[in-house]
């Protein structure tokens, strides 16, 4: 980094109408980071206040719509609905994912731990191993430890796929962060003994 | 009286006069090199490329067949100011991670000095980083500058989750063409055996 007291000074201007910042500069990052604070400016306006509030407290608003969606899916995944309730739950990771960045990021991730968690099971309701997996791994991905259900289900669906030796891997990862959750060692149990045939 | 044989004594005199040049001359030669390579070590940081944006935004050139530089708008410096705020956040968490690893190799002597002398050059520059956002921010809106890296912070935070979730689920598509693929080969392999069985 330069000195406190410089900078390097970058080629940009201002579209007057459209108030974007622009470059005539080829630098990918430069552009790059031009379009990310072009679209911060964009989400700043259409905000009450100048700045944006402070993390917490969160507006509740979002939080019951997407609890909402989530209760449907459950809904319609216990009638034997799959897609239908495939559907709600991908309504909900999107009200999820497209909540404003400067909220709570472990609000984020438990809610979309829950959601693709229950979207894989959806998946795995209707045999599509390859889907589910991908969902028990996000699930995974945004809440690592309590979320035994979803080191389950990937490694279900790996198992169901002939992918034993991935689907141990997940079993160990599951277990290591879990302790000795029942399901887990059940699966464990099953994997090895298909191993073995 | 003792005579004082002058005449034996410049041997050891020149001895400790050549000794002293030397040393001397070889202390001022290390210190200049080390001064001039502190000088010019290498930066930890790439260039602060949010930082030089909201810098450039007060001297924006102005527009061909106008004399005056266009106005920016306070909402597109807040946004720039916020973004550099994005990037202070990963480079405080990089400096943070960073410290305790290179204090240890440090002591082990497993990096040399200078390498310290730049990480704890960074560290002061992100030290003042910090002050100056701050600064700016309650220049702009009162008070923003006691919220403004918590936002910031989550901003970061959500960036990152938000990416390695899309990258997760891009490998959807590949996934399913992939078990589509093997879920063919093995029903053929099935079905060969239930013929080759009848």
């Amino acid at each position: 980094m330069e000195d406190a007291e410089t900078f390097t000074l970058l080629p940009i201007h201002l579209d007057p109408t459209s108030k974007a910042i622009k470059t005539t500069s080829k630098s990918r990052a430069l552009n790059q980071e031009l379009d990310t604070l072009n679209a911060l400016h964009r989400t700043l306006l259409t905000l009450d206040s100048p700045i944006p509030p402070p993390p917490v407290p969160v507006n509740p608003k979002r939080s019951g719509q997407i609890t909402k969606l989530r209760e449907s899916g459950n809904a319609e995944f216990r009638k034997g609905k799959h897609v239908e309730a495939i559907r709600y739950y991908t309504l909900g990771l999107q009200m999820a994912l497209t909540r404003p960045l400067w909220e709570p990021s472990g609000l984020v991730r438990d809610e979309v731990a829950g959601l693709y968690a229950n979207r894989a099971q959806a998946h795995m309701a209707k045999s599509s191993w390859a889907e589910g997996s991908i969902d028990a791994e996000a699930s995974v991905e945004a809440k690592k430890a309590g979320n035994a259900k979803a080191w389950w289900r990937k490694a279900k669906c790996l198992m169901e796929m002939g992918r034993l030796e991935e689907a141990k891997e997940w079993v160990g990862r599951g277990l290591e962060l879990e302790g000795n959750e029942a399901d887990l060692v059940a699966l464990l149990k099953e994997i090895d003994q298909k191993k073995k045939n | 009286m003792v005579e004082i044989d002058w005449k034996g004594l410049i041997l050891p005199f020149s001895y400790i006069g050549v000794l002293l040049g030397s040393l001397i001359t070889f202390s001022s030669l290390y210190r200049k090199r080390k001064a001039a390579a502190s000088a010019t070590l290498a930066p930890w940081f790439p260039p602060h490329l949010q930082r030089n944006i909201y810098h450039s935004l007060s001297y924006l050139a102005p527009e061909e067949g106008k004399e005056k530089a266009p106005v920016v708008p306070e909402s597109v410096v807040r946004a720039a100011l916020l973004r550099r705020a994005v990037e202070d956040i990963h480079r405080i968490i990089q400096v943070r991670s960073a410290k305790n690893a290179c204090s240890v190799l440090l002591q082990r002597g497993s990096v040399g000095d200078d390498l310290w002398q730049r990480f704890q050059r960074a560290e002061k520059e992100m030290e003042e980083e910090l002050r100056d956002v701050v600064m700016e921010a309650n220049a702009l809106t009162p008070n923003w500058g006691q919220t403004i890296f918590q936002s910031a912070n989550e901003i970061a935070a959500n960036t990152v989750l938000r990416k390695r979730l899309d990258e997760i689920q891009a490998q959807t598509e590949s996934e399913k063409a992939w078990w589509d693929k093997r879920r063919e080969s093995i029903q053929g392999e099935f079905l060969k055996e239930l013929e080759k069985k009848a």
